[in-house]
């Protein structure tokens, strides 16, 4: 049981996830051939911590997370918007075990570098021959003056789910007819970038059913543009009565752009009134969604440098200061920072679930590959990431990165958002709509299925 | 571009992966899929079908007409661009390779009975049950997930999408509306 050979690594590969090959546990005398430590346990952490472990047995996968339930974040606005349970989004991490991860629950305190330790809050000293950094995000909430931590139950940033999800929803339940809903977004790059704008959609959606048609949702934003922009337009017009941008509307939803007056600056908690430097906003029910970078443990490690993100080698989603920790997932940036409306950008991958789990799979395998003395497998990584606007309405982004002559590129043609018209310019039949919003509920499945089952 | 692009990939390919295994490229990139359509490309999502053990005719067909613009997709018609003819052959090969693996979904004995008589007309190229394919090119459609059956069904049924067999778009059409549902379940109950 030490070392696979070659031939068995190929065939590794290929077969994959045959659970048959591959599920064998490692005799339980045997001696790790190495040891992989993961840190965090949402979709990036979970793939990679089943990828390694899948690819090649004889390696020692430890996973640690402070939490026994991870609640996903893609689909939790339909659990605000009342159009789904919360436990359906919920995972525990008995799937990972069963493969032969070793799941810690704690907290990762530090990390030493140079001796390749890591120490927790339970007080373990843990060492590692390859260390994936798959913390998620930190929230800065002094970005907006008079806003910090202590308010978040009465005003929810609902940006990681869980119990933050409940009660926004219940927040938005009991907000009356003729009530404001304010959203604040702050400056890109942030998680989940339609996010936002699903949440005004799907709120909306619950106002008009329950017949307080009279309530607004009113998006602050910081940024003078947004992801999937034009669909969103579109079907906000078809469906809430949205006219144009700004603020004043008719419609249910109005968004204003940072340049016109959207970028909070300052909150007043106890009127929930917040203000930019051109208007002052009463809202019924708020939702800030603080600014973020990368997780703390990240940036405790020295790995995520001056503008608050980890930058990876493209082969192998390395970390670029340090050869022996793989950082992915919403913690990283890996391409060019995403630049709306210019065609020509190559575009940062988005933080996004899918992302997460493409380029926890690329590290696996470059981890597998490294420990067994093989070359580095091509890289590839891609997003499929679904919006719901309303009933039978969906739409979704794809996007594709391979890895050429070192760097990221982003490949156009296998990317893009669905259609806003046909070729012909006639509109888009209903029905694209409809077959969009049921898959994204396969999608959540298999998602969650991959990384943690 | 294109062209430079795929010799550019063709060559960091040779180099870093022909030393171990061709198959290896097709590997990682098959696993980007498994978002979707799941682990090894079984499906534990209703909406989205398994694609591993389907014919690599069947397989190749499909990406190769969503890439041509022939067939309509909500969304694979953006992904498959981004492949070349190549990856899309090596991606149709190596999930055909995986066991078909179907999941049975319960249905009662009445929607079965009428499930049976409203399929009667997919017999012919499917099999009684879903599971026997007269050809490469037809697929297996027993344990496939009802919901997504319905989905196909669906398309195949509005003209405002664009379809391409011509013999599945006539019988489809032909189909009650209250059939559709029942078809689906079906064949979603079928274990072989």
């Amino acid at each position: 049981m030490s070392q696979i050979n070659r031939r068995q690594f190929i065939k590794a590969l290929a077969a994959a996830t045959s659970v048959s090959a591959l599920s064998v546990p490692t005799l339980a005398h045997a001696k790790a051939k190495a040891r992989v430590i993961v840190i965090g346990g949402g979709y990036g952490g979970a793939t990679a911590a089943k990828y390694v472990k899948l690819l090649d047995a004889g390696i020692e996968v430890t996973l640690i997370e402070p939490n026994a339930v991870y609640t996903s974040c893609p689909l939790s606005n339909e659990v605000i918007s009342g159009h789904r349970d919360i436990k359906t989004l919920q995972m525990g991490y008995d799937g990972l075990k069963k493969r032969g991860v070793n799941v810690l629950q704690d907290l990762v305190l530090g990390v030493d570098r140079a001796k390749k330790v890591v120490t927790t809050q339970g007080g373990k000293k843990l060492d590692y021959d390859a260390l994936v950094m798959s913390p998620g995000i930190e929230f800065h909430y002094n970005t907006i003056e008079g806003y910090s931590e202590s308010l978040i139950e009465e005003i929810p940033h609902a940006w990681k789910a869980g119990e933050q999800t409940l009660i926004l929803k219940k927040q938005l339940m009991a907000m009356p007819d003729g009530g404001k809903f304010v959203i604040v977004v702050p400056k890109g790059p942030f998680r989940c970038p339609p996010g936002p704008y699903e949440r005004a959609s799907l709120a909306a959606s619950y106002f008009k059913h329950s017949g307080k048609t009279k309530c607004k949702v009113i998006i602050m934003d910081a940024n003078d543009s947004h992801s999937k922009k034009g669909l969103f337009n579109q079907a906000w017009k078809a469906m809430y009565g949205w006219e144009k941008d700004g603020l004043g509307g008719n419609g249910m939803i109005e968004w204003v752009k940072g340049a016109e007056g959207g970028k909070v600056i300052k909150l007043d908690a106890k009127t929930k009134t917040v203000s930019s430097d051109f208007v002052d906003l009463k809202a019924d029910v708020l939702n800030i969604i603080p600014a973020h970078k990368a997780g703390k443990i990240a940036v405790a490690t020295d790995l995520a440098k001056a503008d608050g993100w980890c930058k990876v080698v493209p082969m192998t989603m390395a970390s670029a200061e340090d050869e022996n920790i793989y950082t992915i997932g919403d913690s990283c940036v890996a391409g060019e920072m995403a630049l709306y409306g210019n065609p020509n950008a190559n575009f940062d991958m988005p933080k996004s679930a899918h992302i997460a789990m493409t380029q926890a799979k690329v590290a696996a395998a470059a981890i597998v590959a490294k420990i067994n003395g093989l070359p580095t497998p091509q890289p590839y990584y891609a997003n499929t990431c679904y919006s719901i606007v309303g009933d039978d309405y969906g739409f979704s982004v794809a996007h594709q990165y391979r890895v050429v002559d070192g760097t990221f590129k982003y490949i156009k043609e296998g990317s893009g958002v669905s259609p806003m018209a046909m070729p012909d310019k006639s509109p888009v039949p209903p029905i694209y709509r409809k077959l969009e919003a049921e898959y994204a509920d396969g999608w959540l499945r298999n998602v969650m299925a991959d990384a943690f089952g | 571009m294109r062209n430079k692009l795929q010799m550019a990939f063709a060559l960091s390919g040779l180099f870093f992966v022909a030393p171990v295994h061709a198959g290896d490229n097709i590997e990682g990139l098959a696993r980007t899929c498994y978002g979707c359509h799941g682990t090894n490309g079984v499906s534990v999502g209703q909406s989205m079908p398994s694609i591993a053990g389907l014919s690599a005719d069947y397989l190749k067909t499909v990406m190769m007409e969503w890439k041509s613009g022939a067939r309509a997709s909500a969304n694979m018609t953006r992904l498959i661009s981004g492949y070349t003819d190549e990856e899309i052959a090596g991606l149709a090969t190596y999930f055909a390779k995986l066991p078909w693996t179907p999941v049975v979904q319960k249905a009662s004995k009445d929607i079965l009975a009428k499930g049976k008589e409203a399929t009667e007309r997919c017999e012919s190229c499917h099999g009684a049950t879903g599971g026997e394919p007269d050809d490469k090119d037809t697929p297996m459609l027993n344990g496939q997930w009802a919901k997504y059956l319905e989905l196909e069904l669906m398309k195949y049924r509005d003209e405002g999408f664009q379809m391409v067999h011509k013999k599945m778009i006539k019988n489809a059409r032909k189909m009650e509306a209250g059939d559709i549902p029942t078809a689906a379940q079906y064949f979603g109950a079928q274990s072989k």
